[in-house]
């Protein structure tokens, strides 16, 4: 693009604050760390070789588990969507009975994830599963092993990611102009025709936006492979955490998540384009509020109804489950058997009443809290400049903030550890390693990508009339933001720090490089008791940290959302639901997304 | 208002962050006063032998005897990794529980300092730091085993060796192999496998005879399931043996209600010994050197081993071991291993079988 929109950004003192800082940060944080990291491990003696790429390009193994793991982001992107899909047409699109139910169902995918997410499948279909008993008694030649490898990784995956649905496209989802939807009606449109020619379109942009998070989610698949792959599907993530962890091997390790890195960015890269082509408008200007849908044809009806209370079966039966065996002991665990009288407090006792008590817990919510409120707000400033001016400049910010999602967190860890550990004149001459808060600059720094992106939507579907009214009646650049811009996309910012903080409260491979001795994050203390020999105890910690982690979240996003459904749902009239936003009854911007935007994913859209 | 409660909220949980950074220094300026503090800090000890209960007994048995310790626990290759990133500015005053693969790569990297313990006679020196400038001291005694359902498998029909499992058909189906080798169980028993097939004109140092048995072992065997303890399968009839540390048997009999016996080859079976350093660099220098002459003495590794069913590599302590340790380690045969070959190709072994035989 021309140079012209670059330079009369420079004479915006708002931007050029902004921008300095940003400069800095990411100077000081993204990329001399990381280049500093890379240099050591690709030219270890100041010189290249191509040891790397011979060594991976000849290994089976290597190009079969990236193969894997491909072949799993590329189906993952398709059966999230399916899936992802279907559960938000039937709790906020259709007329189904008991879509509150299911929501809370579908929800639990908010709450709990990784090894014992994958753990809990294999209760229910492994082969002491129930289902598989079950099964077995009506197919009497099936191999009990029956769920194992791509299939089984794929359809845990799958239900386990659809929280980016559950979230963003269905606050998308409310944004459609209902005046559309009687109109084509009146036109004698079928229930299928409006869906696919009315609805699904309005929602391109919010699905391209998950499309790259389940496609990003498949390559890097760790648990779940592990878990359930077998022999035959395994990915490449545990590869790459075995020779980050061997200097030896690190470049292998490198040039590996570098490839992952470059395909995301390219896969982010297609996704803009394809949104480019599309056209994603309204027709009217006064929207209003979505009605839920009643299914006409009676044989579809009982379908879609039977289809929805077995999904929501699959994924509530893993949850409680877990629950359950967090009271059994661990051998009980491992080998799947669960009798009612084996069922004691023995684990919560024994991880609660530790010597290190409730103090990990704190830090971890302290560490979270901030490294989420510290990210969301920083970032936006950033994603609203970012969004309204687009030019050769922004766009190089844009990719340079996008670093974190390039390399593994370990290596993150070592690059801030190497760069910081002697007086840095870029932190104003500090030592930053044994410091509470080079934990903290990781933290952050890991959650920008995502942050960033979703933040930028969220602007994205702001109606710019709005701003443009308050600009020409004299407010200033910094009321605009604050008065009008940031009351829109604050439910928005809130649902991501929420999904920050969350994936944050358990994190070990940044915390075990860089927490400060005496302030040891839950992480840590969970990997103690669950880690190393993996024995009786340990594993019967796993299941209690889950539990009392899934508490956790559980409180965080009813904070977040459970509260804001109930104030918005005493107003009346209103779309009901957890997921409504706040305090924002005037349905200010119509559900117009700008055809020439390029990066117009808008997941989250303020009604 | 909603921005300035976030802004409030941020201000607290700066706050109280500050304070748990803070928590540290305020002991720091009134422990001066306790007995055998000099200093009165807090030394911060690094160690992958925390789990299960032993972090918290040993800060506690030192808190007993004057020392405040603060225990960073993480695997044996983050704590190496950690060590070796972090020399220019060491975080750590002690490290401990990490065998001599791990403590010959942190003292190539100049991470840790030369120290003679007060117990250093009642050691044999051989089970350590090889060179003359001693840096790393032995502390625990751990055998790395193959294992077996002893319900299932009687001695006379059980494996002789590792190499059995995969060249008798009656084995190749029942036994556990890795699916990685991050761990450093894993890797002395592929350091044990390999050593005997030393050969200066092969593939890193290992005949083809050599790497043939990795990918048989590899070709074999069940994969190990993620979370999923070796014990649980044998419990429940998935497989029938596997590797596994000595330390670890007989609590995992009893929590699994299984029997197993142990398999020592012709050749003797691979010794890991976790030892104990001083950190270079550490501004708590006398302190850490007076934690080590304490933690590693007889009277405490003598109770060590009484609470962890270990064996103590202190002649003196070891008296206190446990008697079925002690008759176990009694009879056992050690392979002679050359450490120092090992040490050197481990990283390449570990990349090779990685990239060329796992599947």
């Amino acid at each position: 693009m021309s140079g012209a929109p670059a330079r009369s950004m420079l004479r915006s003192p708002f931007i050029l604050t902004v921008g300095t800082v940003l400069t800095w940060f990411i100077a000081a944080f993204l990329v001399w760390p990381n280049a500093n990291v890379l240099i050591e491990t690709f030219f270890p003696d100041g010189s290249f070789s191509g040891r790397a790429a011979e060594k991976l390009f000849s290994s089976q193994r290597a190009m079969k588990s990236l193969g894997n793991s491909f072949l799993l982001a590329v189906a993952l992107s398709v059966t999230v969507n399916v899936v992802g899909i279907f559960i938000v047409l039937v709790t906020h699109y259709f007329r189904i009975r008991g879509s509150r139910i299911l929501f809370l169902g579908y929800a639990t995918t908010f709450i709990y994830g990784g090894i014992v997410l994958a753990a809990g499948y294999k209760f229910i279909y492994g082969d002491k599963g129930i289902v598989t008993a079950f099964l077995l008694n009506v197919v009497p030649g099936l191999d009990p092993g029956w769920f194992s490898g791509f299939f089984a990784v794929l359809a845990v995956m799958t239900f386990a990611t659809t929280t980016n649905h559950m979230l963003f496209v269905a606050n998308a989802l409310k944004g459609v102009d209902y005046q559309t939807i009687e109109a084509a009606k009146n036109l004698g449109a079928s229930t299928w025709t409006i869906l696919r020619r009315i609805v699904l379109p309005m929602l391109k942009p919010t699905l391209f936006a998950v499309t790259i998070l389940s496609f990003l989610t498949g390559l890097g698949a760790l648990s779940a492979p592990q878990v359930l792959g077998g022999r035959d599907f395994q990915t490449i993530t545990p590869m790459i955490l075995t020779f980050t962890n061997s200097p030896t091997s690190r470049d292998l390790a490198a040039l590996l998540a570098v490839i992952l890195g470059a395909a995301t960015i390219l896969m982010l890269a297609v996704m803009s384009r394809l949104e480019k082509g599309g056209t994603y408008f309204s027709v009217s200007k006064v929207s209003s509020a979505l009605q839920k849908q009643k299914i006409t044809n009676p044989a579809a009806n009982i379908a879609v109804h039977a289809a929805a209370y077995l999904l929501f079966a699959v994924y509530t039966l893993p949850v409680i489950l877990i629950v359950l065996f967090s009271f059994a002991d661990g051998a009980a665990i491992q080998t799947g058997r669960l009798s009612v009288d084996s069922l004691t407090l023995d684990n919560y006792v024994r991880v609660l009443t530790q010597a290190s008590g409730l103090r990990p817990f704190v830090i971890s919510v302290i560490y979270s809290a901030l490294a989420a409120v510290i990210a969301v707000g920083g970032l936006l400033l950033v994603a609203r400049i970012l969004q309204k001016h687009r030019n050769w400049v922004t766009a190089l910010f844009e990719y340079l903030l996008h670093i974190p999602w390039i390399l593994p967190s370990a290596l993150l860890a070592l690059g801030l550890i190497i760069s910081y550990d002697h007086p840095n004149p870029l932190v104003g001459g500090a030592v930053l390693t044994g410091t509470t808060v080079i934990l903290l600059i990781a933290f952050i720094t890991v959650k920008i990508p995502f942050t960033l992106r979703m933040l930028k939507a969220s602007f994205a579907s702001v109606n710019s009339s709005l701003e443009e009214a308050a600009a020409i009646m004299g407010a200033k650049t910094l009321y605009v933001f604050r008065r009008v811009l940031l009351p829109l996309v604050l439910p928005a910012a809130a649902a991501i720090a929420a999904l920050n903080f969350n994936s944050m409260l358990d994190d070990y491979d940044t915390a075990i490089f860089l927490a400060h001795p005496l302030v040891q994050p839950l992480g840590l203390v969970i990997k103690a008791n669950t880690d190393g020999a993996e024995g009786v105890d340990g594993v019967a910690s796993t299941f209690v940290y889950t539990v009392l982690l899934m508490v956790i979240t559980g409180v965080t996003m009813y904070l977040v959302y459970g509260r804001s459904g109930r104030r918005r749902g005493s107003k009346g009239g209103k779309p009901r639901g957890p997921l409504a936003a706040p305090g924002t009854a005037a349905p200010a911007a119509s559900p117009v997304v700008d055809v020439r935007d390029a990066q117009a994913s808008a997941p989250v859209r303020v009604p | 208002m909603q921005k300035f409660k976030t802004l409030v909220a941020a201000a607290v949980a700066v706050t109280l962050l500050a304070g748990c950074g803070a928590g540290s220094a305020a002991p720091e300026a009134s422990g001066s006063s306790s007995p055998a503090a000099a200093s009165g800090d807090t030394l911060v000890v690094y160690t992958n032998s925390n789990g299960e209960g032993r972090g918290e007994w040993l800060t506690q048995k030192a808190a007993e005897a004057g020392f405040k310790i603060e225990i960073v626990g993480a695997g044996g290759a983050d704590a190496t990794n950690k060590l070796i990133a972090e020399k220019n500015n060491p975080i750590a005053d002690v490290a401990f529980g990490l065998n001599n693969m791990y403590f010959v790569q942190i003292k190539a990297a100049d991470a840790i300092e030369a120290y003679e313990p007060a117990w250093a006679a009642e050691v044999d020196a051989s089970l350590g730091d090889g060179d003359d400038e001693k840096a790393y001291w032995p502390l625990v005694k751990q055998a790395i085993l193959l294992g077996y359902n002893s319900d299932k498998i009687t001695p006379e029909q059980a494996p002789k060796d590792w190499t059995d499992l995969w060249s008798k058909d009656e084995f190749k189906t029942r036994y556990e192999r890795v699916t990685g080798l991050g761990t450093a169980t894993a890797q002395l028993v592929f350091a044990g496998i390999l050593s005997r097939y030393k050969d200066e004109s092969g593939e890193l140092g290992i005949s083809d005879g050599g790497w043939k048995q990795v990918e048989q072992y590899f070709q074999n065997g069940s994969p190990a399931v993620a979370k999923t303890d070796l014990f649980a399968r044998i419990a429940s009839g998935e497989v029938d043996m596997g590797q596994m540390p000595s330390s670890i048997v007989a609590e995992r009999e009893k929590s699994f209600k299984v029997n197993v016996e142990t398999v020592v080859p012709s050749v003797g079976v691979p010794l890991a010994v976790e030892q104990v350093a001083l950190v270079k660099g550490t501004d708590k220098k006398e302190q850490a050197q007076k934690f080590i002459d304490w933690f590693g003495s007889a009277e405490v590794q003598g109770e060590w081993a009484q609470q962890f069913n270990s064996m103590p590599a202190n002649k003196v302590a070891a008296a206190k071991a446990k008697p079925e340790v002690l008759e176990f380690f009694d009879g056992l045969k050690q392979q002679d291993i050359d450490w120092n070959f090992v040490q050197e190709n481990m990283g390449s072994w570990v990349e090779k079988i990685e990239l060329e035989y796992m599947t």
